[in-house]
Parts: structure tokens; sequence; C-alpha cells
């Protein structure tokens, strides 16, 4: 039963406000080129070739990549799915998924120093250690500088125009409010998927697993996907609520959109908790020194702690809290467990990445078991950040915030969960 | 003819309640508020189609089902747990190369399923109890109205059980409310919610028939019995086949009864080397070899080789030194297991006397709870491991005669 409710959408504000957008960005910018100077100044007295550097820096990008990742599927499965409910958060989503340009650009620090010789990140890339080492040298087919930055150009020019695909459409549909686009973007939905799935499995391998390249496991893309959706779900939910509290599509999202996000976030933190056992689990029944040394280094110290935290703090902790109906229909609580995973989020690529880092740094520089935090990581995570902030109030502004065209807007308005 | 049936008195259908049809949704969804404030409980609506936001209107509280749920996924994660605990690490201890009896990741993937299951089946059954299914006859199925409420109609029914009710009362509230039609229910059920009798007489036949096969399994379970047993399969418990080279009596595939031919007399089958003994099973002349075989020379290659065999296949139970302290020694003599019998040592005086042949032998059969490893290592490894197991006994007790004169300084 349907009724008309496109008069929320009139009685609200559907665009982003030129005040509250320009003060956005101009905090965004203003914190991002602090940030990422501050991080490079940092990184330079670091005294050991930016290697410290190019890890907080990889696990802050890698952050906001997955972001975007998540939004990017989200969006094809929306399409996938000729999902009606979701409407009205689309258009957000699509935001997010186009700063996969950003992302693209975001990487040149990681690949610039790479492709002119350096390895700070990827011991693969040392000559040296590849001809010393017999499995770097029968991986060397796969990884080496060439290859990885062919691959990379692949990933974000797949990312970028899966990205422009649906939003393109999606605004061309806004002042048209031609059903005949939403048909396009649903039957390219498909196909997309395939390379979304091709592409962020091999980009999983290549930015992440590949910073211990002696160490495999097929699920890995798997796990980082799933760690995608959490923290994709997480932002789309504390960017709806904020909007709202700023007077912006209030009424338009209301409870019922953030009961099946947080339905959405729930399940999709449940996944991550089931493929990083599913990985884990295989490895230690298997007792394969080649595999579980992995793990090994990830138990040592003070790196005990994060797994611990990892599994508390990631998966049990917030399969509690956020279980129950009244927890994802108060959107307060909801707003603490969105930014508590994004957090959790943060420390799972720490948790994947910084282990490597020990032996980047000379003999003795990070003692085996020391978790290498430090302002570094803050300056870099706020640097990224800032500018993905910036970036998404420029691709917002002067434009609808919901799918102004879409045929089924008002059944996303009318949604409401049985 | 009429048949006068012998229905007594008190089987008439009963007033079953009223039964109100509304316009549409929204007339209904009034209503409800009307009935719910007027204090009823045992009443429900009936639509074609899930209407949002009704549940309030009819005064549904949230369901309990939830916490009914939670509760049985706990209890099946814990029941999964237990279970594991008690079976592997309680009841039935038994040392895998010295693993934990109980460890918590191998069991997680069946307390994971436990809670699962736990929590479905109870969903499922709960769902059903708590709306008092499965029930085989509802006065409303009287109402030729009602039928309705498949396609277009939407209705109020309010049953006699609720102490608020009232035949013309309630028929003027639900008039009052804007109901379309109103009727009476006939309740019935005491008539129609009776089993058809040939159905009772299959389910009662079956449920006693249902306790011959527990019968005949207890009574073979608690007696021996003389006869042979039953063959559900006979062809695949007795098969035709024959012994190659054993003769049968019954056979007439060959003149002598056989069901094989012999090898050709002189002849070596293709990867046939059984013939050689020393090679393959360690023996010369009916005795154990004291040599190696002359095709796996004693070079440096061939030490270098038994070595990586023998720290890949020998040193988890045995050690790399070879004193019977591998790492799974180790850990099954921290579990303290009563059932583990430790490596040997293979320092001992009785092994460092042993010929090559019979330490080959050990490797290719295996000896007590160590296992055979015939089928892992090839011959030629295995004499290699056995080649370097001398080297390795003669490095831990070699005499001072046998080192260089010139390092015989650095040892004293």
């Amino acid at each position: 039963m349907n009724v008309d409710k496109m008069h929320l959408l009139e009685e609200s504000v559907t665009e982003l406000p030129p005040p509250l957008g320009g003060r956005v960005k101009a905090i965004g910018f203003g914190v991002g080129i602090l940030g990422l100077a501050s991080a490079s100044v940092l990184g330079y007295l670091q005294e050991d070739h930016y290697t410290r550097f190019s890890f907080s820096y990889l696990i802050a990008w890698a952050f906001f990549l997955s972001i975007t990742l998540g939004a990017l599927f989200f969006v094809t499965l929306q399409h996938v799915t000729r999902a009606g409910w979701s409407v009205v958060v689309r258009r957000l989503a699509e935001g997010l998924s186009s700063q996969a340009l950003l992302m693209a650009l975001l990487s040149l620090p990681l690949i610039v120093p790479l492709a002119m010789g350096n390895h700070a990140l990827f011991s693969w890339a040392d000559h040296g250690a590849v001809e010393a080492d017999h499995m770097l040298h029968h991986k060397a087919p796969y990884l080496n500088v060439g290859f990885f930055i062919a691959r990379c150009v692949v990933y974000f020019v797949a990312w970028i125009l899966m990205a422009r695909f649906f939003f393109k459409n999606s605004l061309r549909q806004d002042g048209s409010k031609d059903p005949a686009l939403t048909l396009r973007s649903e039957r390219g939905s498909a196909p997309l998927m395939f390379v979304y799935a091709i592409t962020v499995t091999f980009a999983a391998i290549d930015f992440l697993m590949s910073l211990e390249p002696h160490w495999f496991s097929t699920i890995f893309g798997v796990y980082f996907f799933a760690g995608c959706l959490v923290s994709f779900f997480a932002t789309l939910i504390l960017t709806g609520l904020w909007l709202n509290s700023q007077g912006v599509l209030r009424g338009a999202i209301h409870v019922e959109h953030y009961h099946d996000l947080g339905k959405l976030l729930f399940a999709f933190n449940f996944f991550w908790g089931y493929i990083a056992f599913s990985q884990f689990m295989l490895i230690w029944y298997a007792n394969i020194p080649e595999e579980t040394f992995w793990y090994l280094t990830r138990q040592e110290g003070g790196w005990i702690t994060v797994a611990l935290l990892l599994i508390f703090g990631h998966f049990i902790i917030p399969f509690v809290g956020l279980i129950s109906r009244h927890a994802k229909r108060r959107t307060k609580i909801l707003a603490f467990w969105a930014i508590w995973l994004l957090a959790m989020h943060w420390v799972d690529l720490f948790y994947l990445a910084a282990p490597a880092l020990a032996s980047r740094l000379k003999d003795g520089a990070l003692a085996a078991g020391t978790l290498p935090l430090g302002l570094l990581d803050v300056a870099c995570f706020v640097g990224v950040g800032g500018m993905y902030l910036a970036f998404f109030a420029v691709t917002m502004q002067k434009k609808r915030l919901v799918p102004w065209g879409d045929p089924r807007l008002n059944e996303s308005l009318n949604f409401e969960n049985a | 003819m009429h048949e006068t049936t012998s229905t007594s008195v008190d089987l008439k259908p009963k007033d079953g309640g009223l039964l109100a049809q509304f316009k549409n949704p929204t007339a209904l969804a009034a209503a409800c508020e009307k009935v719910r404030d007027a204090g009823y409980k045992k009443w429900d609506a009936h639509s074609p189609f899930p209407i949002h936001g009704l549940d309030p209107s009819v005064g549904i509280r949230p369901t309990r089902l939830p916490w009914l749920i939670f509760g049985a996924g706990i209890t099946g994660t814990s029941v999964a747990i237990l279970l594991q605990w008690w079976t592997n690490a309680v009841n039935y201890t038994f040392s895998i190369s010295g693993k934990p009896f109980f460890s918590l990741p191998a069991n997680i993937p069946i307390a994971f399923e436990l809670t699962v299951l736990f929590a479905a089946l109870t969903a499922f059954f709960a769902t059903l109890g708590r709306n008092g299914l499965p029930r085989l006859h509802h006065p409303l199925f009287n109402s030729e109205r009602f039928l309705r409420a498949t396609s277009d109609g939407f209705f109020i029914a309010i049953s006699s059980d609720d102490p608020g009710y009232r035949p013309d009362s309630t028929r003027a509230l639900l008039e009052a409310a804007g109901a379309e039609a109103v009727e009476h229910m006939e309740d019935d059920s005491q008539i129609n919610a009776k089993l058809p009798r040939p159905l009772t007489i299959v389910l009662v036949t079956a449920f006693v028939l249902g306790f011959i096969p527990l019968g005949v399994i207890a009574r073979a379970r608690t007696n021996t019995s003389p006869k042979p047993r039953i063959h559900v399969v006979p062809d695949m418990d007795s098969q035709p086949m024959f012994k190659a080279q054993a003769a049968f009596s019954g056979f007439s595939g060959f003149a002598d009864q056989r069901a094989m031919r012999q090898p050709v007399a002189g002849t070596v089958a293709m990867g046939d080397r059984h013939l050689d003994e020393h090679l393959t099973q360690g023996i010369v002349d009916g005795a154990f070899a004291t040599t190696l075989p002359s095709e796996i020379p004693m070079t440096r290659s061939t030490l270098e080789r038994g070595r990586q065999r023998f720290n890949i296949y020998c040193a988890p139970c045995h050690g790399e030194a070879g004193y019977g302290d591998g790492m799974v020694a180790q850990r099954a003599q921290a579990l303290g297991s009563p059932k583990w019998v430790p490596p040997t040592n293979l320092h001992e005086p009785r092994l460092r006397s042993q010929p090559f042949g019979q330490m080959f032998n050990t490797i290719t059969h295996g000896i007590r709870n160590m296992p055979a490893y015939g089928h892992a290592i090839p011959a030629k490894d295995r004499w290699a491991i056995a080649a370097y197991l001398g080297a390795l006994q003669l490095s831990q007790n070699a005499p001072l005669s046998a080192v260089p004169q010139e390092q015989r300084a650095a040892l004293k």
C-alpha cells in the first residue's frame, strides 16, 4: 500500500546547503593538507627512507579505499536486486563510490616510490632479496613492479568507470525521470559485479597480502571485502544521521532505513567474523609452518592484544550490541556502534599491514611484538580522511542528495520493516 | 432416505463470536483502534496483505520470540562446547600427535552449527506454539464471506471466548466502527475438529506398528542368536572372488583350477623389485643387512638427503638429535596421557648395534605405535635415512680416536 509520500522530500532539504557544504570543504581541505604535510614531516624525521610513513599511509589509504569499495558494491547490488527500499540512501553511496578517483590520486605516494625503485613497503620489489629467496624468485612473474603497476591501473580504471556509470545514469535521471536509465543500470550491474569481485580480490592480495609475500591465503580477498562492507555501512549510517541532524533529508531517510542499514551492518560484521575465523581455522588446523608464521607473528608481544581486541571488539561485543531490533532503531545506539566498528576496521587494517614493518626496518629498530603506533598514524589518517571528506562534499555539491528521478523513490519513502 | 445421525445434543454448534467486514485497510485500521480501546483481548484482524502500522492499532505487543530464540542459540553454543569437551577431553581421550585434547578453535564450527540449529528450530516451533498451531479447524472457516480474506476482504473477528464479549453490545460496537457487514461465527470445532475415522485408524495402527522395530532392536541387543545374521545386501557381504594363485575346486577357467596364471619363469614385471631383497626389504641371506645396498653409495649427498628426510619425517617425534624429544613427544609428555608410548631414544645401545637392514625394516613397517612409512618414503630415501641415522649415532658416541688429531685438543 504505497501512498504518495513525495511531499516528504518537497518539505525537506534535499541538497547540501552551500554554507554547510563550504564549511565541510574548508574543514576537510584544511585538516587534510595539514595532516598530509605533518605526516610527510614526521615521516622524514624517522630517517628510515619513509618506511614507517609508507605503512601508516597505506593503512589510512586502505581504510578510505575500503569505504569507497563498499559503497561501489552496495550501489551495484541495489541494481542487481532491483531494490526499492534503498533508493533514498543510494545517492550518498554513489557519491562515496565516486571517490575511487580520489583514491587513485592518493595511491600515488605508494606507487610512485615503488616505480622509482623504493622497496620500503613491498619486499618483493627488492631485487637483492628476490635473488636470494627461492619463494620470492618463484613468485616474481606475478609480484614485480611493472605488473603490479599495470594491475593498479586496471583496478582504478575499472572502479572509476563503474562508479561513473551508475552515478551518471542516476544524475541524468534527476532531470529526465526516465525509467529506461534505471533499466540501463540494472542491465549493467550483474556483469559489473564480476568485474568488482575480481578486482577487489586481487587488489586486496596486492596491497595488503603481498606485504608478507611468503604468506598466502585464498580467502584473503573475501576477508578484505567483508571489511569494506562493514566500514561502508557504518559510514553511510553516520553520513545519513549527520545530514539529518543538519536538517538535510529529514523525514526522507527515516528510522526504517536506518533499521535496515543496521541489519546489513550487523550481517556483514558477522560475515567478517565468519570469514576471519574460516581463514584462521584452516591454517591453525593444517599447522604448516609456511602458513602459520603469519598468525604466529600476530600472537607475539603486543600483537596478541590486537588480535583479542579484534575477536571481542570487532566481532563478539558488536554482535551482542547490534543483534536487537531495539538497538538498530535507536539512532543514537546505532551511531555508537557505527563509530565503534569504524574504529575496529582501522584496527583490522593495522593488524593486517603493520606487523610486516619490523622486517623492513633496520635490525633492532622495532623489537618483535612492539606495536608501531604513533603520531604518524594519526597524521596519515587525518590527512587522507580530510581529503576524503572534502572531495565527498565537492562531489555532492549542487546535486540532489536523493535520486530524484528514480521510479522507486516513492516506494523507498514508504518503506517499512514488517 | 434421510438417515438420522446419533449426534448428541451437546455437539450442536456454539456461538463462536462475531465476524465484521470492512471496506478498505484504512477503515479496518480505524475499527481496530476502537475494538482495542473497548478492551477486547481475544480478537484478530485479517487482510489479504500485510498492512504496515496495523500492529499498534490491534494492540499487539512486541513479540517475546527473539528472547526465546536468543536463549536457544546460547544453549546450542553451550551444548556443542560441552559435548565436544566431554567426548574429547573427558570420556575418550585420544592423543593425536600430542595435540591438546580440547582446543577451542576446533570446536567453533560445531558450536556455530548447533547455535543455528537450536535457534532455528526454536523459532519454528515457538512460532507455531505461540500461535496455537497446528490446529485442525477454526470457526472462521465456516464463513462464506471470510473466503475473501485472501483476495479483497478486510475483517475483524472477535471470539466468544473474550471476557468482554456480549452478542448484542459487541455487534453494536462493530457496526458503530464502520463495518459493512457483521455475522455470527458458528463454533462447530467440537464436531468438525475430530479427525476423520479412517485417518484415526491409520495413525493408531502406524503408532502401534512403530513399536515392532523398537522391540526387535531391543531383543537383538539383549539376546544372542545362533542363527547367521541377516544379509540385507548379500552380494556386498559375500562377493564371489578368487585369490590370486590359489586353486578353487569349482573353477574351470584354467586346467589347474587356478584363477590366474603364474608369471613366466625367470621374468620380473615392470617396476617390481621385490626380487632384490637387500634393496626392498633390507635382508641378505635371511638376516638383516649390515651394509647399504649397492644402489645407495655411502656419500656426502646420500647423508645430506638422509638428514633432510629425517628432519621431515622422524624429527617431529624423535627430535633432530634423535633423543626421542621431538615437538610431538614434548607436547604429549606435557599432556600426561597414560595411553602415550614415548618415542625411542635412537642413541640407546640396543639401537646403536642394530644393522642398517633392521633400521630400514623399522622405517618401512613401523614398530609399536610408530606408524609404517613404507608407503610415504621411497625405498632409496629410507636407506638414506638409515645411513644418516648411523652417522647421527656415531656423532653422539664417537671415541676420541675417531676425531682428527689436530681437533682433539679442542675437545679436552
